[in-house]
């Protein structure tokens, strides 16, 4: 257990750095996709292998690729300094940071775990869907919040098919007869 | 086996306290602030705060496998979270794309229109 926690925790943890620090912004969505991966791990570790299978698969598989869609569209070749990534204003930036790491540690630090174990979580698919769904015991909430997200995914396709779109008259669609 | 190689084996196989996967999720999470804070890449940005959002992920997971009472509803919110960070980054995107066919730049410096 601690070999794998030290690994996954290592590969996360790392990753992530990368992702702040790589000068080459297909490097950092690469990076991302490590830092994804190893916490599709932590859920493997976690009891909730249908949460990693999710998480493999929207996160390493569909954002990832959103997101590489997106530096294509944008990128130009760019030199390639930590000073034209890093805003100037890096210290406050790294001092916000670091003093919200700090409180969420002291958080964790002072509060009292004791009769915390694991094995409580839904294992199974079928008790995970009870919950999402907020049947058979668990709380009812869930289901309204299941509807929201549904409504709010389908608002954000459309949103985002309205925003993205080349108005009409509005540069040139290459392969499309006018 | 000797006894110090079974000691070991059971210092491998002890589990993992709470606390490791909160402090993970913390350290991940400052990771993210700082990136989202510092670089001037909007794409770049949205990475960052993806990563955020996962390390609140595995909080949740966490707490939903380690403490007894909660009846493992933190998985149920973090599918949620998942559901709105997708709508999210497909948003955000979009946005980002549409900065870019009008400013020709995703540098969140020089985006400044709307700055006083």
């Amino acid at each position: 257990m601690i070999l794998a926690f030290a690994f996954l925790a290592g590969m996360t943890l790392v990753s992530a750095l990368g992702v702040v620090l790589s000068r080459n912004v297909v490097h950092s969505a690469l990076f991302m996709s490590g830092s994804f991966l190893g916490i599709a791990g932590f859920f493997v570790m976690l009891n909730a292998p249908a949460l990693a299978a999710f998480q493999v698969l929207i996160y390493v598989g569909a954002v990832t690729v959103v997101i590489l869609f997106g530096i294509m569209f944008t990128q130009r070749p760019q030199v390639r300094r930590y000073r034209t990534i890093i805003q100037r204003q890096h210290w406050p930036g790294f001092f916000v940071a670091v003093g919200i790491g700090a409180f969420l540690a002291y958080i964790v630090a002072i509060a009292d775990w004791t009769g915390t174990g694991p094995g409580n979580g839904p294992r199974g698919v079928d008790a995970l869907g009870n919950i999402l769904l907020g049947v058979n015991g668990a709380p009812p909430i869930f289901g309204l919040l299941f509807e929201v997200a549904s409504v709010l995914l389908l608002v954000a396709i459309v949103a985002a098919i309205v925003v993205s779109r080349r108005k009409t008259g509005e540069g040139v669609d290459r392969g499309v007869e006018e | 086996m000797p006894p110090q190689a079974q000691q070991l084996l059971d210092a491998l196989n002890q589990t993992i306290p709470l606390e490791g996967y909160l402090i993970v999720g913390a350290i991940m999470f400052a990771i993210g602030a700082y990136g989202a804070l510092v670089r001037r890449n909007a794409v770049v940005v949205f990475m960052c705060i993806e990563l955020m959002i996962n390390a609140v992920n595995l909080s949740l997971v966490a707490f939903s496998d380690y403490l007894p009472d909660a009846g493992g509803a933190g998985a149920g919110y973090a599918v949620l979270v998942i559901a709105v960070a997708a709508a999210e980054v497909a948003v955000g995107l979009a946005v980002v794309l549409a900065v870019y066919r009008s400013r020709k730049t995703v540098n969140v410096d020089e985006v400044n229109l709307m700055k006083w």
